[in-house]
């Protein structure tokens, strides 16, 4: 264990943590009735149940949003090329989120030493979100997402890929074979993906903004650089089957100072490669896909450190899998990902964030969902993180430390849903930790900490204690 | 009329035949164009070749093109109602012209037709007897009758043979419980059993 004295944004961090862990939990993950609006054609036709892509859904994404049934407003030139086609009517729609989130015991107050927060939250709402999903012109299209958080009470821009994709058959009309090609400009490391084994469209689709989440998650499992980057892609998509993608990323934060500097967190240092190679074969009414998925991403902690000299790097490998089976009444999916992740903190372990200068860390995500008629169904989920112990990156601390300073946590999810129409959905969620940072039982302090108070907060708290009872109406319109 | 009156005229004339031809030239060039992507776009469910994976999607190749017409009316009107035909086909046809209707009939009644696909022996006789002869003590006419000996169709009456099993059952049962309007056949089924219809269209498959 180091013996560097601590900070005063060290002993911020557990809360700093905290924060960012809740706000990775609310995985942002949408499906937008814009779509419906421009192609005149039901959920149905490109969701499972949202926001899980069927086949042809994966093909409405990968050919840029641009499918359109509606009256377009157009231009010409004298030969013929087009210079508008533009939707008569905005592709514009809101979604809404209203929650409820009770834990296994009571979490501790955010000001008050010994005392507890009251246990039982209601968000209304936890999100609401306005969104411009659709065509900008012929071959290209964007999801735009710009979202009021419920907990942050502030309203700012989300979720956006925007994209440029061709269709184009190799040889004549005739010809066997045809090849998609597209560029993506977008924020976050897998909103472009059209799979649901990623981050940004991955399971869980929602859950709760203010129960707390373990200590550490991979660079591309926690959505850490979502909305503080900027990645521009080149992608491939041949035959219905093989995807390709290869998207550079740099930071692009919003708000705080500009042009960058020591005031702001975890910032890009130059750019960061993302890559995606996938394999999707369809056959009857069921489609499986194997695939690889990384990205290599140098960071500087910043938040009190200047940007300069050295940087963390942090390098995610990753396979994953999908099995759908889309019946007339009966829809089932299988889906898993595992994700390695090698980070190596010259820039942490220099400005004392961190105690080791080589970590890693290991997730496995599997889920397993049903539905019956898109109406009524639901999951079951297991996920494990493991990794290096390091006393400074997960410091002990009430409720969101690790007394072991262990990134390890496991657990399973299980969800069921309702949904009386294909964009109303009502969620019953519960998330059972069997262990979480590192430990089943007074993972946080240890067990000789010292109660807070006999009728305030007692230390010394159980995985189980965050257990997650997570109620949530989800409406798209 | 003068001899360079004769030639400014004749040499307009050009001019503007050329013009003319220039125009329809770009014209047909967009068409070609709009028609491609159109196919492009039935094709992500259908297949190039109107062979679709899924039996959701039925396959369009060498179907009638009257009753692809007809269909693709239907859909652009919403006045076939069926689950899926809501869910993605009122709103991939509502905005095709007559002229591209035509178009696409035409494409997809040339494409090569699809593949017998094999079934359970015993089915495919009990199929191909519905579909031969009928069921005369239950009123059932052979549907042979209306959509050809081979199942190819007949005009308005499509094609059957080589369509996906799943697809001809779904159809056979949102027809028999009125979802999908075809008052022809409504009469003809209304009393076809489940057994029955998973015969007749194993054996239409098959073909």
């Amino acid at each position: 264990m180091s013996d560097i004295p601590r900070t005063r944004f060290q002993k911020l961090r557990p809360y700093a943590l905290l924060l960012a862990l809740y706000a990775s939990l609310a995985t942002p993950s949408w499906a937008v009735p814009s779509f419906a609006r421009q192609t005149g054609m039901a959920c149905a036709a490109c969701h499972t149940v949202y926001p899980e892509l069927t086949p042809f859904g994966r093909e409405f994404k990968l050919n840029g949003y641009v499918l359109d049934n509606m009256k377009q407003i157009t231009g010409i030139t004298t030969d013929a090329r087009s210079t508008l086609s533009l939707n008569s009517i905005p592709p514009i729609s809101m979604m809404l989120q209203i929650s409820y989130t009770h834990t296994g015991a009571p979490l501790p107050d955010s000001a008050l030493t010994g005392a507890q927060a009251k246990n039982g939250d209601v968000l209304f709402p936890q999100q609401a979100s306005f969104f411009y999903a659709g065509k900008i012109a012929d071959n290209l299209g964007a999801f735009v997402q710009l979202t009021y958080d419920g907990v942050a009470d502030s309203f700012g821009f989300d979720n956006t890929d925007i994209r440029y994709a061709r269709h184009v058959t190799l040889g004549s009309l005739d010809g066997n074979k045809n090849l998609v090609i597209g560029v993506t400009l977008n924020n976050n490391p897998t909103v472009q993906d059209p799979w649901n084994t990623t981050q940004a469209w991955g399971f869980p689709y929602s859950g709760s903004s203010v129960a707390p989440g373990p200590n550490a998650s991979t660079k591309l499992d926690s959505g850490g650089i979502g909305q503080s980057a900027a990645g521009l892609g080149v992608y491939a998509w041949w035959h219905h089957s093989l995807y390709a993608e290869l998207t550079l990323y740099s930071a692009a934060l919003r708000g705080g100072a500009h042009p960058l500097d020591s005031t702001q967190a975890a910032v890009i240092h130059g750019v960061s490669p993302y890559w995606r190679l996938a394999y999707e074969y369809r056959w009857n009414r069921n489609s499986l896909m194997f695939g690889t998925y990384g990205i290599d991403a140098k960071m500087h902690p910043g938040a009190g450190h200047a940007l300069q000299g050295p940087t963390d790097e942090y390098l995610d490998v990753a396979g994953d899998m999908q099995y759908q089976y889309i019946g007339e009444n009966n829809i089932f999916t299988l889906m898993s990902t595992y994700i390695h992740e090698n980070q190596t903190l010259n820039a942490s372990v220099a400005d004392g964030l961190a105690a080791n200068d080589h970590n890693s860390l290991k997730t496995l995500k599997v889920v397993g969902e049903y539905y019956y008629q898109r109406m009524i169904g639901g999951a079951v989920g297991y996920f494990d993180t493991t990794g290096t112990q390091d006393a400074l990156l997960y410091p002990a601390g009430a409720a969101s430390g690790s007394f072991l300073n262990s990134p390890d946590s496991r657990g399973e999810i299980f969800e069921v849903n309702y949904l009386p129409w294909l964009n109303t959905k009502l969620q019953l969620q519960y998330v059972h930790y069997d262990r979480f940072n590192g430990g089943t039982s007074n993972y946080d302090l240890g067990p000789s900490a010292a109660p807070y108070g006999t009728t305030g907060y007692v230390a010394g708290r159980s995985a189980s204690d965050n257990d997650t009872l997570y109620v949530l109406a989800w409406l798209n319109f | 009329m003068k001899l360079r009156h004769v030639l400014t005229l004749t040499l307009g004339a050009c001019v503007g035949l050329g013009s003319i031809a220039q125009a329809q030239n770009l014209a047909n060039k967009q068409a070609q164009a709009e028609l491609k992507a159109t196919i492009n776009n039935c094709a992500v469910c259908h297949g190039l070749h109107g062979q679709s994976v899924s039996p959701t999607f039925p396959n369009l190749a060498a179907q009638q093109p009257v009753y692809i017409e007809n269909q693709l009316h239907a859909f652009k009107n919403q006045t076939r109602g069926d689950p899926d035909a809501q869910a993605f086909m009122w709103g991939m046809a509502s905005q095709l012209t007559d002229q591209k209707i035509a178009e696409l009939a035409h494409y997809w009644s040339t494409q090569p037709p699809p593949k017998p696909r094999a079934g359970d022996p015993k089915l495919i006789a009990q199929g191909r007897a519905i579909f031969t002869k009928g069921i005369p003590t239950e009123g059932v006419p052979p549907c042979a009758s209306c959509h050809g000996p081979d199942a190819a169709g007949r005009g308005m009456f499509p094609r059957l043979a080589g369509q996906h099993q799943q697809y001809l059952l779904k159809q056979l049962l949102v027809i028999q419980t009125a979802l999908r309007s075809a008052p022809v056949m409504h009469g003809i089924i209304k009393d076809l059993t489940r057994d029955q219809m998973q015969a007749v269209t194993t054996y239409l498959a098959s073909l």
